[in-house]
């Protein structure tokens, strides 16, 4: 209880820490909507003159992209990849290690200080807004949004576990610029969130299956568009469930064997 | 056992070589060659509680690969450290609760926050009651005028500033020990005696274990009866302080500008460096007194400038090199 009250501190202090970056808010807001607009046309183009596609209106596939963008906007608050390789390469991951808590734990519990900020004061109205001006799927049911905002949470867990995981390469490799690249290319394809993962080739889309990428956008997105339901809307989020526990596992050894391994730089 | 036990303690870096032309390059990608670095070789020691040590010795010597031992942040090659009876790497959050830590050159505030808000951090994340923590805070500001910067995000702090907030918030949550790491790096004379009046109050008044590394030989001087001196990774030296300051402590160098190169012929120093018409002297003060040497080398030339240096870490190490000394 003391220790969540600690990890609570760090969030609070994180929207305070927040609240003096507005600017870089609204920066980040604006590429999102140029983003949002950039999908919207393509997928715009794509769909014109064709009803359904494999099924999906165009209506569905458009609020998918936007509750997809949305969920990136969100996601965008927290880096933990650019923070650990920050640390490490200034050294300021000492002064963490020094301290008597959990680090991958207190930079998590920062993340959802910057994220709520980030979301109350920008995300949340213009998407508000958004879903209001135009003629968008929104869930139907209470239980759907549950769902989904369940789904999201999880997908949020697991892009953080995979995220922390990559960035703490850093500690053997120094330099990075490949392992990043990896990770954004995988999570921009795999994770279905500019392009769901139904209009994948059936092998790509099994492979993509069996990634934990598609927990991350590609449930939730299709939770809140109602392409997803019943029985195979459970096995989702039951994959999701595994997915976190897996990832999280996983960062939590390479975390203890980063930990021994550190070489803190200069000083 | 004292409170902190140190036994051949040793710490080896690897660093990959880097080989050269674009076809090293190309190699070093499937193929690559490790130098190995020993940073810290057999070092043993013992520290009572209490106590307040000078860890000293040229850049490079160690110091801080030991420092980072003793906190749990580096995993010792070989040889075993405890502090406080625990093993610092093995119980690193353990070990954080009970020691407190300055890095000169390092903050550990968070830059974004004002001042008091990184307090009210560490209150929470070392579960500092209210109690203990105005005590502490109480007693912060009046001998380091914390007030004046409150507010003030530590990104915009002066050094000065800085170092205040930074050792009164290692001293938060009443640590048992204390690592500090070049206290006085890069401030001013004023700045420089409030830190080391801090310092001893601490480590009178509140029994603190202070293990201090420093270039400064006037911090040792005015804060440690005991020094040890490392210079490449091992102990030369591990004592009081007033056998170093005999020994070498009365030697001073003379600096002087000549207006034209002359070959010094001088009694009772020695030069030990020439660099075109800027002479270096050094002599013992008990033997010759600065101005019978001036007055000697301007028989011989025309002097245009003068500087008397007192020797520093180094140069003392250097000589203790050159003398042999090796005091057990």
């Amino acid at each position: 209880m003391r220790q969540l009250r600690l990890y609570l501190e760090f969030s609070r202090k994180a929207f305070q820490r927040s609240a003096a970056y507005r600017f870089d808010a609204w920066t980040r807001l604006f590429s999102n909507v140029i983003f949002l607009f950039m999908w919207g046309f393509i997928w715009f183009a794509l769909y014109s003159g064709k009803g359904d596609v494999e099924g999906v209106s165009f209506e569905s596939m458009l609020s998918y992209i936007v509750v997809s963008q949305m969920l990136q906007g969100v996601h965008g608050a927290g880096t933990p990849l650019w923070e650990i390789q920050e640390r490490v390469r200034t050294g300021d991951i000492a002064m963490e290690m020094m301290r008597p808590y959990d680090y991958p734990t207190r930079s998590l519990f920062s993340d959802f200080g910057n994220i709520a900020f980030h979301f109350l004061t920008a995300v949340l109205p213009l998407y508000v807004v958004l879903f209001a001006l135009f003629d968008l799927q929104i869930p139907t049911s209470m239980s759907q949004w549950i769902l989904f905002l369940l789904s999201a949470v999880l997908g949020y867990l697991i892009r953080y576990s995979v995220e922390l995981t990559f960035g703490l390469l850093t500690f053997w490799l120094m330099e990075t610029g490949g392992v990043e690249d990896i990770f954004y290319f995988s999570i921009s394809l795999f994770s279905g969130s500019v392009i769901p993962l139904w209009f994948f080739p059936d092998w790509l889309e099994t492979l993509a299956y069996f990634l934990p990428f598609q927990g991350i956008f590609f449930v939730p997105n299709s939770i809140f568009v109602g392409q997803l339901t019943g029985q195979a809307l459970i096995e989702a989020m039951l994959m999701q469930g595994i997915w976190l526990v897996v990832s999280y596992v996983i960062l939590r050894w390479v975390w203890s064997r980063a930990a021994l391994k550190i070489v803190v730089q200069g000083g | 056992m004292g409170i902190i036990d140190v036994n051949h303690l040793s710490k080896q870096y690897f660093i990959a070589k880097r080989q050269e032309g674009m076809w090293g390059a190309v190699r070093s990608l499937f193929h690559r060659e490790y130098i190995t670095k020993t940073a810290v070789e057999d070092v043993s020691f013992s520290i009572e509680a209490g106590e307040m040590v000078g860890y000293i010795g040229p850049n490079g010597a160690g110091k801080s690969t030991t420092i980072k031992m003793l906190t749990g942040i580096l995993v010792p090659s070989a040889g075993d450290v405890t502090v406080g009876g625990l093993v610092p790497y093995r119980e690193r959050q353990k070990n954080a609760r009970q020691i407190g830590v300055v890095f000169g050159q390092r903050s550990q505030l968070w830059w974004d926050l004002p001042t008091i808000e990184s307090f009210e951090l560490l209150k929470q994340v070392y579960a500092i009651s209210d109690q203990q923590y105005r005590k502490n805070m109480d007693t912060f500001t009046e001998i380091l005028r914390l007030d004046e910067f409150y507010q003030t995000p530590v990104r915009q702090l002066s050094l000065g500033q800085r170092m205040r907030a930074d050792i009164a918030a290692s001293l938060l949550h009443d640590p048992a020990i204390l690592f500090l790491d070049e206290p006085t790096i890069g401030l001013d004379v004023v700045a420089k005696e409030r830190m080391r009046t801090f310092i001893q109050e601490m480590n009178q008044e509140r029994g603190i274990t202070v293990i201090l590394t420093t270039h400064d030989m006037a911090d040792i001087e005015r804060l440690c009866k005991r020094m040890i001196l490392i210079d490449q990774g091992r102990v030369m030296y591990d004592g009081g302080l007033s056998k170093i300051r005999d020994r070498f402590g009365k030697s001073r160098i003379l600096i002087v500008d000549l207006e034209k190169d002359t070959q010094l012929q001088v009694q009772g120093a020695e030069l030990i460096r020439s660099e075109g018409n800027r002479k270096w002297l050094r002599f013992n003060r008990e033997e010759i007194t600065a101005a019978q040497l001036i007055q000697q080398v301007s028989i011989q030339a025309d002097i245009q400038d003068l500087s008397l240096e007192e020797p520093e870490i180094d140069s003392i190490i250097r000589q203790m090199y050159e003398e042999g000394l090796s005091v057990g």
